[in-house]
């Protein structure tokens, strides 16, 4: 590194970036987010309910996925979860840092498929069964509170891995539905 | 208004409210912050319809959040937190090319330049950068964090954010001075239009 690249290395703002003006929103969105918190309030009670009611199953299912995922990340790399392991082997922290990296980067990557493909799906499926919307707003809801608690511990491991498998799910109710409209078709 | 702008220090009174769930004090907190969020968004994002819905989600995450915000640091940091932390993650949800296809056009053409300087030519070569390293850049050239807290928030180690911070300048600098070069040559090009007409 040359006393340059030192200087700006160590420098605030060499490119003046600070004197950028702030941007104007040109919007006010306040009506939305008001009425999206008093819904919440709303919702927070019956939502509760409903989610003892349906949801008891759906939390088994997904805890078994979760654990089933970090269990196959386990065996996949013993080392990077057991530190006695892992100082046996002479593997260090930054080999630590950089498989946890890998393994977000994965997960992150897996779930950008998902949603995509999630999204076609949903493109192509024409109707759905009361029941099984009910089922997808249940795992949207789920998704969006993972995205919530992502927000904030943005390379929590099990976070990625939970929003993974709830797009999994989700994936496979309209693959299922997909399959009946297709059946339907094919009987005519 | 300059910079981050997001420096604005929120009355006690206001932020016991908010955190009582009165609307009110919820919507005051949101008129002082949203230029801010907005802006800090769409400088992350690039894209001004996805800062939107970031800035929206943002302020909803922080006004069910804010009961457990202790006062420990000030309240704008805190919420300047949670817009980064949003930005961040939708961008990481964000498939490449559905970026590339909401990406809302903010480039203005080359003539629209003339006369505005440097400034438009750094928010421009801004938007040039991949999203990895305009966030770096602006994180800590701008918001002034610490290349421990930016490696933090993006889950990377130390040495990757110097090193994007690094790129991310030279490629600005390469940017502006192509930049200006450009500029003066349509500029003469213009003059010489100008005296043909």
């Amino acid at each position: 590194m040359t006393a340059h690249d030192e200087w700006e290395q160590n420098s605030d703002d060499p490119l003046g970036l600070r004197n950028l003006e702030t941007i104007d929103p040109g919007h006010d969105g306040w009506a939305d987010i008001e009425s999206a918190l008093l819904a919440h309030q709303d919702s927070k009670q019956a939502s509760k309910r409903s989610w003892q009611r349906a949801g008891g199953w759906f939390a088994v299912a997904a805890s078994l996925l979760l654990v089933f995922g970090i269990s196959m990340r386990n065996i996949e790399n013993p080392a990077t979860n057991n530190p006695a392991l892992a100082s046996d082997t002479n593997v260090g922290a930054s080999n630590f840092v950089a498989q946890e990296t890998d393994n977000i980067g994965a997960l992150i990557g897996l779930s950008q498929n998902m949603e995509n493909q999630v999204k076609q799906l949903r493109q192509g499926t024409s109707s759905m069964p009361a029941e099984s919307a009910i089922y997808i707003a249940e795992l949207e809801d789920l998704i969006a509170q993972v995205d919530n608690e992502l927000s904030f511990t943005p390379d929590s491991i099990d976070l990625w891995g939970q929003r993974v498998n709830l797009l999994l799910d989700l994936a496979q109710i309209y693959q299922q539905q997909w399959q009946i409209d297709y059946g339907r078709m094919a009987a005519l | 208004m300059m910079g981050s702008g997001f420096d604005i220090h929120l009355d006690e009174v206001t932020l016991a409210g908010a955190k009582r769930g009165d609307m009110r004090a919820c919507e005051k907190i949101y008129r002082s912050y949203h230029g801010p969020a907005y802006s800090l968004a769409v400088r992350i994002c690039k894209c001004r319809e996805l800062a939107r819905d970031v800035t929206q989600e943002a302020f909803i995450t922080a006004f069910k959040r804010v009961p457990q915000f202790r006062g420990e640091s000030p309240f704008w940091g805190w919420l300047r937190r949670v817009v980064i932390n949003h930005a961040i993650s939708s961008l990481r949800k964000q498939p490449r090319y559905d970026a590339v296809e909401l990406e809302d056009n903010m480039a203005h053409t080359i003539g629209d330049q003339d006369g505005l300087g440097r400034a438009m030519d750094l928010s421009q070569a801004l938007e040039q950068l991949s999203d990895e390293d305009r966030l770096v850049v602006w994180l800590h050239d701008v918001e002034g964090y610490k290349h421990r807290e930016i490696a933090q928030m993006v889950g990377k180690t130390e040495s990757y954010s110097k090193t994007r911070l690094n790129r991310a300048r030279a490629r600005l600098r390469t940017l502006i001075t192509s930049n200006d070069e450009r500029g003066t040559l349509i500029l003469n090009g213009g003059t010489a239009r100008n005296a043909l007409a």
